[in-house]
């Protein structure tokens, strides 16, 4: 442990790097012990460590710590409430309970040591379990000694902040399990069954005492009878509840067709023509199940529900005379007086009754300026409070609030992806095709039954269209596994065909194109370092998002402010070295020049010396990114911000294709009119207020910082960095749905030339018996080789 | 041909011992979680004065007493 912390000091001489976290420090930086911290919060943590002798935590990765930058702790009031904590709950002795917390933080060894180390920091804590790949903590307490929100707070002030989220806990690991019971047996019977028939085939007709064939087919039957009734039951399942809705989805031909495999083996074995194909039976049923592990293998790896962060608060504190309590967001009542403080997020319409700070509306309408807080004004649902504390009045309940419209809109209809599409049609198609055949050519035999009847088995034998089932999801399934790995997620398999098919994409702009942070640039005459200095010690008093992206752009300084004052809604005053600065609207600071980009003008002494302008700050490479795309896709630019930045897209997207000022509900407009106009649309854009449009798309994705945000309704999630990756995805996409045709015609030809062969006579029992599964093998081959050798081949950015 | 007989019948038997030794590990929950006990490994045993026996003893993470 002492080694690494040196090597992390011998770095800090160069470029301080915090102790706890691992980032670099840029602007603030506390020194304790000789360590350098890159804020209180990482420091505390290390003190936390200390003092319980728990510093072997750094030694197991450098980057081991979670930076405590802008980290609250005091949100778990609601775990008081036992209808809340039972969600939490799995099961509950009276002794000991144990809870399970989601942790997106958790991402290496340290983190499983320390979380299995917290019975040392609370004694009330028995033990403590963590899965790293679902990040799950399990920990048992005692409900006499400590409490669910006790041990929820004592985490979060690790930097491991659980998720607390309305739904409940997700993700559970049942799906798993139940897949390899039924592959468990599965290939259990199989294998043995694979034995009786290969000494059947090597021994020839009549090879074999009779007594110990009777054996053989009893054992074989006996065997098969699990596998047709258990593991193979969720294709019945399937096809029996597509069949009562009248429709065919792709699971009806090959229920039927492993179906028409066991009772044909039966009926041969029992009437004694021939030993039935009960091998292949079980074999096949082994390897679909292995598609389908490869399923849940790729969707519990990638872990879509867990990477995102409720956005929602669960419980709000409402002001009740002296003090206040905390609330169930669904016990607010019109006319209640709540409180939510800096950082927080507005649950419900309501109006302000104190003055100070901002609210930042970014999620819901993309405009990325702050709005100021004025006593008396209505604010939104959604908008999220920056700098003070506020009381507000409910004005509309939680559920008639805007986001909550929104966020309904968005999950009323149930998106069918592609896979389904493509499985269903395709299974219609088939199940008609096949069943059609298989009925011509029994009526072709039909004087002698028993010929039609094993033409017709043949045929829908042939006809099981078991590569599909196999190939899709073995090659989504490792696609969507490498994917994850490079940052971008996917939501399930079929919406990598979906992006394969699009051709027109519409972008949003704040947080998409341009990074959430805003900065300035300073327009006017050039001003000394000493000015520089006063201004931004001016701007450091104030909690305006402006004013700290003036601190950023000028520095932080020590320099002595007095006479601070600020009015809401204008600017901020202070005398600095003797003379008196005004930072704030053109009015404030007595400038002329009122242009929409002016952020902020300043003033020195009453006399107007400049102004700052907002910089939209473009995402690297997202010209030639738009470039590659517009090869093939139409490419707008739909945008909930003002137009102040189009000139600076202009050359990128071209001025018909953008457009800005526009509502949540003109995207949705935008793009069901696309859709009108046969186009296969995707959404790209970040915040709440693109939800109702990711949803109306055919692909909706959503471009996060990091994983904080909650993107409902969106198919795929990319972090900023790899967006640049957006046409690679769309190669990679089309390159998969050429791989999965490919398995597809493959299985077809060989099973046919297969089954004639066999069929003739010109191959022997035993080569057919090998036959039959090599080529599922080889399909999962293909597909798992064919997924991951295009992933290389891809030129990725990122 | 008899002994034949009963040695395809007492394979039987000992592989189904195999089968129900798996269904009964992945019904315990011990293949649910595949990447942390690796980890878990790397780690020195903890010497505090409270008993060993204790957390050394795998708990099964489904909840059977519910």
């Amino acid at each position: 442990m002492k080694q690494v912390l040196d090597e992390q000091l011998a770095i800090s001489e160069v470029q301080p790097i915090c102790a706890h976290c691992g980032d670099v420090c840029n602007d603030v930086r506390i020194t304790a012990d000789d360590l350098v911290f890159c804020c209180s919060g990482c420091q505390s943590v290390y003190e936390i460590l200390q003092t319980n002798n728990l510093c072997d935590y750094y030694s197991f990765d450098h980057k081991a710590g979670v930076s405590m930058k802008g980290a609250m702790t005091d949100e778990y009031a609601v775990l008081d409430d036992p209808d809340i904590e039972r969600q939490f709950v799995e099961f509950d002795s009276g002794t000991t309970r144990r809870l399970r917390f989601e942790i997106p933080a958790m991402h290496c060894a340290s983190c499983v040591w320390l979380l299995e180390q917290l019975d040392r920091l609370n004694t009330g804590v028995l033990r403590s379990e963590v899965d790293l790949m679902r990040k799950l903590v399990r920990i048992d307490i005692d409900p006499r000694r400590t409490t669910a929100r006790a041990v929820a707070a004592l985490i979060a002030s690790l930097g491991y902040r659980p998720l607390i989220r309305p739904e409940g806990a997700a993700g559970s690991s049942v799906a798993m399990r139940s897949i390899y019971v039924r592959l468990g047996v599965a290939g259990f019977a199989a294998g043995n069954v694979m034995m009786f028939s290969i000494a059947r085939y090597v021994a020839g007709p009549d090879g074999m005492m009779p007594s110990l064939r009777l054996v053989f087919d009893v054992l074989s039957i006996l065997l098969s009878i699990p596998v047709l009734v258990f593991s193979a039951s969720s294709w019945w399942r399937s096809a029996w509840g597509a069949l009562r809705q009248r429709r065919l989805n792709l699971d009806v031909p090959v229920a039927l067709g492993i179906l028409v495999l066991f009772v044909r083996s039966v009926v041969d074995i029992l009437m004694g023509t021939s030993e039935g194909f009960l091998d292949s039976f079980t074999g096949l049923v082994f390897f679909l199940l292995i598609g389908r592990l490869f399923q849940q293998k790729a969707f519990d790896a990638v872990s879509f529900d867990r990477t995102y962060r409720s956005f929602f608060p669960l419980s709000v504190r409402v002001s009740k005379g002296e003090h206040e309590e905390s609330v169930r967001v669904d016990n607010v009542h019109v006319g209640d007086t709540i409180v939510i403080r800096n950082g927080e997020v507005i649950p419900c319409d309501a109006m302000l009754v104190s003055s100070g700070g901002y609210i930042d509306y970014s999620f819901v309408t993309g405009e990325s300026v702050p709005v100021e807080c004025v006593e008396g004004r209505i604010v939104y649902a959604g908008g999220r409070v920056v700098g003070g504390r506020l009381r507000m009045t409910v004005t509309k309940a939680v559920s008639n609030g805007y986001l909550a419209s929104l966020w309904n809109n968005a999950d009323a209809s149930v998106r069918r992806t592609s896979l389904l599409d493509l499985a269903d049609s395709f299974g219609a198609w088939f199940t008609i095709g096949a069943v059609g055949i298989a009925g011509i050519g029994g009526l072709l035999w039909l004087p002698d039954i028993s010929m039609a009847l094993t033409a017709l088995s043949a045929v829908l034998i042939i006809a099981c269209p078991c590569a599909l089932t196999l190939a899709a999801p073995a090659t989504l399934g490792t696609a969507m596994g490498l994917l994850g790995r490079r940052g971008i997620f996917v939501k399930n398999v079929g919406v990598l065909l979906d992006i394969a098919k699009t051709n027109a994409m519409v972008f949003d702009k704040t947080g998409t194109l341009t990074e959430s942070e805003h900065s300035l640039s300073w327009v006017g005459p050039e001003i000394g370092n000493e000015l520089r200095g006063s201004i931004s010690a001016v701007a450091m008093q104030s909690t305006h998002p402006v004013s700290r992206s003036v601190e950023r752009l000028f520095g932080a300084s020590l320099q002595t402010v007095t006479d601070v004052e600020e009015h809401v809604g204008a600017g901020i005053r202070g005398i600095v070295n003797g003379r008196v600065i005004a930072i704030g609207s053109a009015s404030f600071a007595g400038s002329r020049n009122a242009y929409v980009e002016v952020a902020a003008s300043v003033a020195v002494d009453g006399r107007p010396i400049g102004s700052f302008r907002i910089v939209p700050q473009l995402r690297d490479g997202i010209d030639t990114l738009v470039g590659a795309l517009r090869r093939d896709h139409d490419v707008y630019l739909v945008s909930g911000d003002s137009s102040r930045d189009a000139l600076a897209f202009e050359p990128v997207f071209g001025a018909a294709r953008m457009r800005f000022n526009a509502s949540p509900h003109d995207k949705i407009d935008v793009l069901e009119q696309l859709a009108r106009q046969g186009r296969h649309t995707v959404m790209i854009g970040d915040g709440l207020n693109d939800a109702g449009a990711m949803r109306a798309a055919h692909v909706g994705i959503a471009v996060t910082e990091g994983t904080a945000t909650l993107v409902p309704a969106c198919d795929v999630i990319m972090g900023g960095e790899t967006l640049q990756d957006m046409a690679n995805l769309i190669a990679y996409a089309r390159n998969l749905r050429s791989l999965i045709w490919f398995s597809l015609v493959f299985s077809m030809v060989y099973n046919v030339i297969g089954v004639a062969l066999a069929i003739t006579g010109t191959l022997s029992p035993v080569t057919v018996a090998i036959m039959m599964p090599l080529s599922s093998l080889i399909v999962t081959a293909v597909s798992v080789v064919g997924a991951r050798w295009y992933g290389r081949r891809s030129q990725w950015v990122s | 041909m008899g002994v034949m007989t009963l040695l395809v019948i007492c394979s039987i038997v000992v592989s189904s011992g195999f089968l129900l030794a798996f269904l009964w590990a992945t019904r315990r929950g011990q293949y649910d979680d595949m990447a942390t006990p690796s980890i878990r490994m790397l780690f020195e045993d903890r010497h505090t004065d409270e008993s060993e026996t204790e957390h050394d003893v795998r708990h099964s993470s489904d909840g059977t007493k519910q």
